[in-house]
């Protein structure tokens, strides 16, 4: 389809280069390399970073925000490693998550991946414990993906049926597990949760530098 | 020998899913007489799931403030610990501004930008040395090992402490004790899938198997690492890979702290053997 260059946002890449990984976008010089090297080129052959970074420079912002190929990045760092001109790929796909959640929060865009969901489940449970909590994560997680928590739930014991077992009877996870008699069920929190706090009010999505 | 005590940061993933990568590192160091002192009340790096790069910093700022205290460098097991540790400590010490604003957030945050991040491959062969543990040493691991990498080891350019297209410290390691290398160069560093492994299970499944055939093919006897999230995706899914893509593996996965404790002698089960998801029983036979 051709590019409507009345519906090209002129800014976008100064939008991207504000934020910190992005700024280097504009030295792009469309070498390809990122995308050759990258990983997930090879399960989904439409995959193409290159072209992400050429269509963020042009200007078009919708297109960009609410391609579904941002959030497959696995933020390995092939392509950053090997730009030639150090447009640090990885970061900028992740000004662009960035950029686009806040527009879903806006009510401007809607995200076509559970990956928002579950990045923010993760933030919760630092936010609240200061560590990880798989357990409390996975119940956050699973019903806000699938929409309900019966729905929720009957995800989560299909994919982490077999996988919590096999945990539990390693002694890593479950009742009786791992030297203590809720390993894994409970969260492990750290004594200055109140600083964990402190952090995400200042720092974390909606916070106050947001 | 330039080192003999380091603050430990055990990352999130020692008190549950990778338990014997944190047991066996505590064994290890302790038997190459390099005291570990843990950062006292740790919290979470971030791994991949916190973006915000100022966030990042306050996180990990918080966890080099308490080593510093201590005026002791950091050791991390963890790749993605250490990726995210060590860019905040190069952004803070870098950025006087970042540092006053943190520390406006809480007093735990003051980091003043006097200490090293470090992971522990970078640790045993650059800062403790080849000789050193060689001289350690009391049995053959011989087995033929699949030298996995993963991502944060070689990349991205300003945290590496290894080659990005040919990494080299877990190969002289193996090697050191009377390890075998299999052809595997080129899936080194080829991401294992984990950080999709909630939202895409469908393409992680497919990076990890990839990784598991390689070195199936090549000859190896079990896969080495040093990353809990790729640990998680190529031992603790493995079962679930194989179910999914209706395939046999089989292939023990270990990691190298584990690998290096056999061959410094220390017993299995203090390093955690008896904890890999595939079973490692057939890797101890070959333990001489």
């Amino acid at each position: 389809m051709p590019i409507k260059t009345w519906e090209l946002d002129p800014n976008f890449k100064n939008e991207i280069m504000s934020e910190a990984g992005g700024e280097h976008l504009a030295s792009c010089f469309q070498c390809s390399t990122c995308t050759l090297g990258c990983p997930i080129t090879e399960i989904i052959p439409s995959y193409n970073p290159r072209k992400i970074i050429q269509m963020s420079l042009l200007g078009m912002r919708e297109e960009v925000l609410s391609n579904p190929d941002l959030w497959v990045c696995l933020i390995c760092q092939t392509c950053t490693a090997r730009c030639p001109q150090d447009v640090r790929i990885a970061d900028v796909l992740g000004v662009l998550r960035r950029i686009a959640e806040r527009e879903e929060e806006a009510g401007n865009l809607k995200i076509d991946s559970p990956r928002p969901l579950f990045d923010k489940a993760f933030q919760h449970q630092l936010k609240k414990f200061g560590r990880l909590y798989d357990m409390g994560l996975a119940m956050e997680y699973y019903p806000k993906k699938e929409g309900s928590f019966i729905k929720g739930m009957l995800a989560m014991m299909k994919d982490y049926k077999d996988f919590g077992k096999r945990m539990f009877l390693k002694g890593k996870m479950g009742p009786l597990g791992g030297g203590s008699p809720v390993k894994g069920m409970l969260a492990s929190k750290i004594k200055q949760k109140d600083v964990m706090k402190k952090i995400f009010e200042e720092l974390g999505e909606g916070g106050k530098e947001k | 020998m330039s080192v003999n005590k380091l603050a430990y940061y055990p990352g999130c993933p020692s008190e549950g899913t990778a338990m014997e990568q944190h047991m066996s590192t505590e064994a290890v160091f302790e038997k190459l007489g390099v005291e570990l002192v843990e950062v006292e009340d740790w919290n979470c790096c971030g791994a991949a799931e916190v973006e915000d790069p100022k966030l990042l910093y306050a996180l990990n700022a918080r966890n080099l403030a308490i080593a510093e205290k201590e005026d002791l460098d950091i050791v991390t097991p963890c790749s993605i610990c250490y990726y995210n540790l060590e860019r905040s400590n190069k952004a803070l010490k870098a950025d006087e501004a970042l540092r006053t604003q943190l520390k406006g957030i809480d007093s735990s945050l003051d980091y003043n930008g006097k200490i090293k991040t470090k992971h522990v491959l970078d640790v045993f062969v650059n800062d403790i040395g080849l000789d050193e543990i060689s001289s350690k040493l009391e049995k053959k691991v011989n087995v033929k090992v699949a030298p996995y990498y993963g991502c944060y080891i070689g990349r991205p350019p300003e945290t590496a402490f290894d080659d990005p297209d040919n990494p080299v410290l877990m190969d002289k390691l193996i090697e050191l004790i009377g390890g075998e290398i299999v052809p595997f160069n080129y899936m080194k560093t080829v991401c294992c899938g984990g950080p999709l492994m909630m939202t895409r299970g469908d393409i992680a499944f497919d990076m990890a198997r990839k990784i598991l055939d390689v070195a199936k093919n090549a000859g190896a006897d079990c896969i080495s690492l040093a990353c809990p999230l790729c640990g998680m995706m190529l031992d603790g899914k493995q079962a679930d890979i194989e179910k999914a893509l209706g395939v046999t593996i089989g292939l023990p996965v270990i990691y190298i702290t584990q690998l290096l404790g056999l061959a410094l002698g220390i017993e299995p089960n203090k390093l955690g053997l008896n904890k890999n998801a595939v079973d490692t029983k057939e890797i101890l036979g070959k333990v001489v």
